[in-house]
């Protein structure tokens, strides 16, 4: 009796587990980075933590290109440092100025995606708790340098120059916050932090959607725009997948489909980041490592010059 | 963070509907508790999977249906005709169409090539999703009965015309309010249904779609914006936002108004993206209000087809 009550507890309760169980994908990849889950070494707290660190990242980026000042000089501060922590710093170029937006629809998207990003640090902050990490070391100015050149851009690149850099500069991050949160969230237990990403997820494909479309838009004519993103797409796949497959980043392009037809009949912007099943891609918390430190060993690099606070890192 | 449990409440509260389990189940699944026959009838050392509320497969006809829907119109407005008999599937419906239906006149093969790109992910999630529930020892449901007239009737309850004449089909501005009637409502279905489901593998998936649904919303959105922005003229942002108060008030509010500053359809505490039960989607998608027993009407004259069909509440 009580065997097949224990039975069925442990039915309920992987029943609930597997309800709230987002991105069971991610699963097969966590174990793959080395953070198992059937090791129970990854908690929920160590899972936000991370995306938090990524929230840091993305939310600091866009709040100097929409507003010149960091995320805690914000006229309502958005902490940096919590719980007795240390809050490392942000590297930008000697000089920085915000983005002198020509394009007022723009500059809009910029402040959309800075004060949303911001409320995701917030968020994120608050559902830790007292377990929250403080922001580590980030860089703005020699990690954009960095990438350049291993994509292939060129010796130097400066997302805070003008519009299109600005988009660009936009575009490196948005495809991979929806990865991630894709990858990650299966690893989540709690229902209410499993919502939460999920929620998350979409307002970063909401953004990269954004981002790519409005990348096409400007580039109309020229491609020179489209050619940057798929250099940066590449190099993304390339990071995450260093055997070089399989291929999981798709820059903007222009595809054939075939509708509802049985060949080729008209041709596709792919201003979504998505497989063959048109499913959004997922990486682990190692892909997401190697791409925003550069594919740095110890996960010390590019934006993360000393790596990422917190279990995951 | 009341999304999550509130989700679980409405699933329940369905469950009792489509089940006729009683109350007492029902209060004691939200306690992790389950107590309804499903349990208490398991065999000891079964090793089947454990009991599930509403079974996967039921789950993701319901997306089924909403993807023949989108699959139709996108696929109308790109090529003119419909699904192909082997993709709507044996036993299918027929689809209301305008009368002298044609692809959209596209002013640039830009806004084009979007429809496009938007027409062939429909209809690989189509595709995907009928694979999906047959791998998963279920049948996919064929595609049901669509009127895509329904926008005439439509825009006349959401105040943008006074007679039943609106056409999605007739211009590159009505074929964005179009889309803008389905794309923020999958997003916020995913959302809703990802969380009921238990297979991992397929919880991923929908995690994918959903991220795909918000690239989609995010591009209609930003291109309703700098469309109007390009004429000057706000006229059809006014009217996805009629659009959006009608879904608001049919689907329980979970609506951002449109405008340069506000593409993402998010909170505006957390930015964290909308979510809506299955009942707030079939009030949507039926075009009406009300309470319990809606079971068909508006896009759908005679129902989705599938287990969940009729609202609950």
């Amino acid at each position: 009796m009580a065997n097949q009550e224990t039975r069925r507890l442990d039915d309920i309760i992987s029943n609930r587990r597997a309800m709230m169980a987002l991105g069971g994908a991610a699963l097969a990849g966590l174990a793959l980075s080395g953070v198992s889950h059937a090791q129970a070494t990854i908690t929920d707290t160590d899972v936000l933590n991370f995306a938090l660190n990524l929230e840091y990242l993305e939310a600091q980026f866009y709040s100097l290109a929409a507003f010149g000042v960091t995320i805690d000089k914000q006229p309502t501060p958005i902490p940096i440092a919590v719980n007795g922590g240390t809050a490392g710093t942000v590297t930008v170029k000697p000089g920085f100025t915000k983005v002198p937006f020509s394009n007022s629809l723009i500059a809009d998207y910029a402040a959309e995606t800075a004060i949303e990003e911001g409320r995701h640090v917030t968020f994120l902050q608050g559902a830790l708790g007292k377990s929250a990490v403080s922001m580590p070391n980030i860089d703005l100015y020699n990690s954009f340098n960095t990438l350049a050149n291993v994509a292939g851009i060129g010796p130097a690149f400066d997302p805070f120059d003008k519009d299109a850099d600005f988009l660009i500069g936009a575009y490196i991050f948005e495809d991979v916050g929806v990865t991630a949160y894709h990858g990650a969230a299966g690893s989540l237990t709690s229902k209410d932090n499993l919502g939460a990403a999920a929620g998350i997820l979409a307002v970063e494909a909401y953004h990269a959607g954004l981002i790519r479309t409005t990348i096409n838009q400007i580039d109309a004519g020229s491609g020179a725009l489209a050619s940057l993103t798929q250099k940066i797409s590449a190099t993304r796949s390339k990071l995450a997948n260093p055997s070089g497959t399989p291929v999981d980043d798709v820059g903007l392009t222009s595809a054939g489909v075939s509708l509802n037809g049985s060949a080729t009949s008209a041709m596709a912007t792919t201003f979504v980041d998505a497989d063959a099943n048109s499913v959004a891609f997922s990486r682990t918390p190692n892909q997401i490592l190697q791409i925003v430190t550069g594919g740095s060993a110890n996960h010390q690099g590019v934006f993360f010059p000393n790596g990422l606070n917190g279990t995951i890192k | 963070m009341d999304t999550v449990n509130e989700l679980i409440r409405k699933a329940v509260s369905r469950r009792r509907f489509l089940a006729g389990a009683g109350t007492a189940a029902a209060v004691a699944f939200l306690d992790g508790c389950d107590n309804s026959s499903k349990t208490t009838t398991g065999n000891g050392g079964s090793t089947n999977p454990p009991p599930s509320d509403i079974p996967d497969n039921d789950v993701l006809n319901f997306a089924l249906n909403l993807e023949y829907l989108e699959a139709e119109f996108y696929l109308y407005a790109t090529t003119g005709q419909g699904l192909s008999a082997s993709d709507a599937g044996s036993g299918a419906g027929t689809t209301k169409v305008p009368a002298g239906i044609a692809p959209v006149p596209w002013a640039s093969s830009g806004l084009a090539q979007y429809a496009n790109e938007i027409a062939q992910d429909e209809v690989n999630h189509v595709r995907f999703l009928q694979k999906a529930i047959s791998g998963n020892k279920g049948t996919p449901v064929p595609r049901p009965d669509i009127d895509l007239t329904f926008f005439a009737p439509l825009a006349v309850a959401a105040g943008i015309t006074s007679t039943p004449a609106f056409n999605p089909f007739t211009s590159p501005q009505a074929f964005l309010i179009g889309a803008f009637v389905f794309e923020d409502v999958g997003v916020t279905a995913y959302h809703g249904a990802a969380p009921l489901l238990t297979n991992t593998t397929i919880l991923g998936a929908a995690a994918g779609i959903l991220g795909v649904e918000a690239y989609h919303a995010a591009a209609i959105r930003s291109l309703l914006v700098s469309t109007a922005a390009a004429a000057n003229d706000q006229t059809y942002v006014n009217i996805a936002n009629k659009v959006s108060a009608l879904r608001g008030m049919l689907g329980g509010g979970n609506e951002t108004t449109l405008s340069s500053k506000t593409i993402v359809a998010a909170d505006t505490t957390n930015a964290i993206a909308f979510s809506r039960t299955t009942d707030q989607v079939l009030h949507i998608v039926y075009g009406a209000g009300g309470g319990a027993g809606l079971s068909k009407g508006g896009f759908f004259p005679g129902g989705l087809n599938g287990t969940i069909k009729a609202t609950a509440s």
